[in-house]
């Protein structure tokens, strides 16, 4: 039952995000360099963070599917990704948003951050067509899983060879030598990024839950050897 | 590097509240409206499954009915007494 515990988790959701986003505007403060335009901060580096974790997370499941055959997996292997993808769009659309206030230009293709992150979700947007492509479903799964894997291996050797990478302009959000964020700013960091990431598994249970009552009205109509209405999704894994 | 070095906010002023606020609304703006998008497409497939549930429902007490009647007839044209 996927949509066990889907309440408290929603309802955790709601309250985290407004926690926070009261934390983001009345509680931490201005930054020195950037003023209010750092506000931006706060969305868009917990989206990314979630995004890229959410990345990993759907090569996890991926290996689940493989090593039991568990259906199951693929599903959930696939709302990850799926998730993950529509949390790159906003990173990639608030990230142009706060490039365009902070540097004047929405997208500089010589900074390491911005193009690694869009090379990661370029390859994750070809995970759709590369599913489409596969008529049998099982194949489709197993493959499926394959693709999940490796990008999901790539994305933390990708965020390595960034990190060691030499930036100018793009601020590293845990730093280094020169000490970290004063803590007003990096407990409402933390508390944003905790609600992304509960808003994230309440999308994906939700997803799933959906997807779960699809799947047995469907095998109800088997049952019934009544017609399958309507057009059946060829990409996104049946689950019941 | 010099092209970057040009895009280095490092001694302007920061943007003034009424310029910076359009950008951080845009980006919160962004944030809300996606999610809208994905809760609007989730809930028109809710709509579809419910339909469809409604569909399957309507079949299975078709198929009761006209299982109990044969049944119903056997009864009626016995013999009463």
């Amino acid at each position: 039952m996927y949509g066990k515990g889907l309440k408290p988790l929603s309802i955790a959701t709601v309250a985290m995000l407004a926690l926070s986003l009261s934390l983001v505007f009345f509680y931490a403060p201005l930054d020195a360099d950037q003023g209010f335009v750092q506000k931006i901060f706060y969305i868009h580096v917990p989206l990314a963070i979630v995004a890229l974790v959410g990345f990993v997370v759907g090569g996890i499941f991926a290996i689940a599917h493989l090593r039991t055959d568990n259906r199951k997996w693929d599903a959930y292997s696939y709302v990850s990704i799926h998730l993950s993808v529509i949390f790159g769009v906003a990173v990639l659309i608030t990230g142009g948003i706060w490039a365009k206030a902070s540097w004047g230009h929405w997208w500089v293709w010589d900074e390491p951050t911005l193009v690694s992150f869009l090379i990661v979700f370029l390859l994750y947007a070809t995970y759709y067509p590369f599913r489409y492509a596969i008529e049998d479903r099982d194949r489709q799964a197993r493959y499926a899983s394959v693709f999940a894997i490796t990008a999901g291996a790539f994305v933390p050797l990708n965020f390595m060879a960034v990190r060691m990478a030499e930036s100018l302009v793009h601020p590293r959000t845990f730093a280094t030598a020169e000490g970290g964020m004063p803590g007003e700013m990096l407990l409402t960091f933390l508390c944003m990024l905790v609600a992304i990431g509960l808003l994230w598994t309440t999308l994906v249970k939700f997803e799933l839950t959906a997807k779960s009552a699809s799947g047995q009205v469907k095998r109800l109509r088997r049952a019934l050897d009544a017609p399958v209405s309507g057009a059946s999704s060829r990409i996104a894994p049946e689950v019941s | 590097m010099l092209e970057l070095a040009a895009l280095l906010p490092l001694g302007a002023p920061a943007l003034p509240l009424d310029e910076a606020g359009k950008y951080v609304a845009g980006a919160y703006v962004v944030f809300v409206v996606l999610l809208l998008v994905y809760v609007a497409i989730m809930a028109a497939k809710l709509g579809r499954i419910e339909r469809d549930l409604g569909e399957v429902a309507a079949i299975a007490e078709e198929r009761k009915e006209t299982q109990v009647a044969p049944g119903r007839e056997a009864e009626e044209a016995a013999p009463h007494g």
